[in-house]
């Protein structure tokens, strides 16, 4: 049995998926767009796993991204977030609410 | 507090938690308290964490890595010294009435803290290698990997059709086997999404997080190790993480 205590990008995804997807949500002052922070989580874990895979799918990074882009509808980038999750093996179901 | 500074909070524990547990984590921490709770929190620049600026640095992955990090450092400085709620990442407000006002609202947030006093959670991946298990399996039914004549070959084929689905069967099985006996033996479970093979090095079977009293845990390692000699021949590793602060058992949500 491995333990791990830091370092590497398995332990960068284990921090992630926990500070980002888990924890309290509360609303601060400061109101950041939830979906934004969902849209970077998937990123993120797409990062940590391959840049290649990514670029390969067509995700243009984090420079002249359209998700980010304002006034499309939240469907829409739902739709188009799982397709890219299933099209990149990852299951996005952690995300609660709706898909439970 | 200047108007260009705001503050953010990592989480809460109880009141009268002493800050001296922050003096290692490499950042200035500060708990601001409010009722029967405490709020452990910094100040950064609106600069950085105002709206539009958030936004931005959000865009910025080393950014994001390193305050994520820092985040969970902070958090976990508190791990085996007191109880602590994790918030989710950025949660900001503009001064410490706000954040105490924040307290006073959420009344539920001394309940859960009552609920995982003394508690720890530890991740738990499962691995497996499919070409070990593969091999075992073929070498199970007495069958030689040899390709021989065109006979073989199609027998072959058909073997490593059937070998496919007997991985899918047994990673199922292995996963669910797993959670089973680490949940029995933990006070409160959950499964996670698998990670990418590329980053979780291999094919994740199970990604799970337990509960464990962190004085007690003696009987969650002693499964872990019967489910690891039971399975080592399979091709399945084990990897424990933590303890880690209860990040995936403060959730409102939680009971599904």
């Amino acid at each position: 049995m491995r333990s791990s205590a830091g370092g590497g990008p398995a332990q960068l995804a284990d921090v992630l998926e926990r500070v980002l997807d888990k924890g309290i949500v509360i609303a601060g002052d400061i109101q950041v767009n939830l979906l934004d922070i969902e849209l970077l989580t998937i990123r993120l874990r797409l990062l940590v796993a391959s840049a290649d895979k990514a670029r390969e799918m067509g995700i243009d990074w984090w420079e002249g991204d359209p998700f980010l882009g304002r006034g499309q509808k939240n469907e829409e980038l739902e739709d188009r977030l799982k397709r890219l999750e299933r099209a990149a093996g990852i299951d996005g179901d952690s995300r609660s609410g709706e898909n439970d | 507090m200047k108007t260009t500074d705001a503050l953010y909070v990592y989480g809460v524990v109880p009141k009268g938690t002493s800050p001296d547990i922050f003096a290692n984590v490499g950042a200035e921490v500060e708990l601001v308290e409010g009722g029967e709770l405490a709020a452990i929190a910094s100040r950064v620049p609106l600069a950085e964490f105002g709206e539009e600026a958030l936004e931005a640095n959000l865009k910025d992955p080393a950014w994001l890595e390193q305050k994520v990090n820092e985040h969970n450092a902070i958090l976990a400085a508190c791990v085996g010294v007191t109880t602590v709620l994790p918030f989710r990442f950025a949660a900001v407000y503009r001064d410490d009435d706000q954040v105490r006002r924040m307290l006073s609202e959420r009344p539920e947030l001394v309940d859960t803290l009552a609920r995982l006093e003394g508690a720890v959670e530890l991740g738990v991946k499962a691995l497996l290698d499919p070409e070990a298990l593969r091999a075992r399996l073929a070498h199970a039914r007495g069958l030689d990997p040899e390709v021989g004549s065109g006979r073989a070959y199609m027998m072959w084929k058909q073997l490593e059709r059937e070998l496919d689905e007997e991985v899918r069967s047994f990673a199922a099985s292995c996963a669910e086997a797993s959670h089973e006996r680490l949940a029995a033996a933990a006070v409160d479970a959950c499964v996670n999404p698998a990670q990418h093979p590329t980053v979780a090095g291999g094919e994740m079977l199970l990604n799970g997080a337990y509960l464990v009293r962190s004085d007690g845990d003696g009987e969650f390692r002693a499964a872990l190790r019967q489910l690891q000699a039971r399975y080592a021949d399979d091709g399945v590793t084990y990897e424990l993480t933590g303890p880690w602060p209860p990040y995936n058992f403060v959730g409102e949500e939680e009971a599904a």
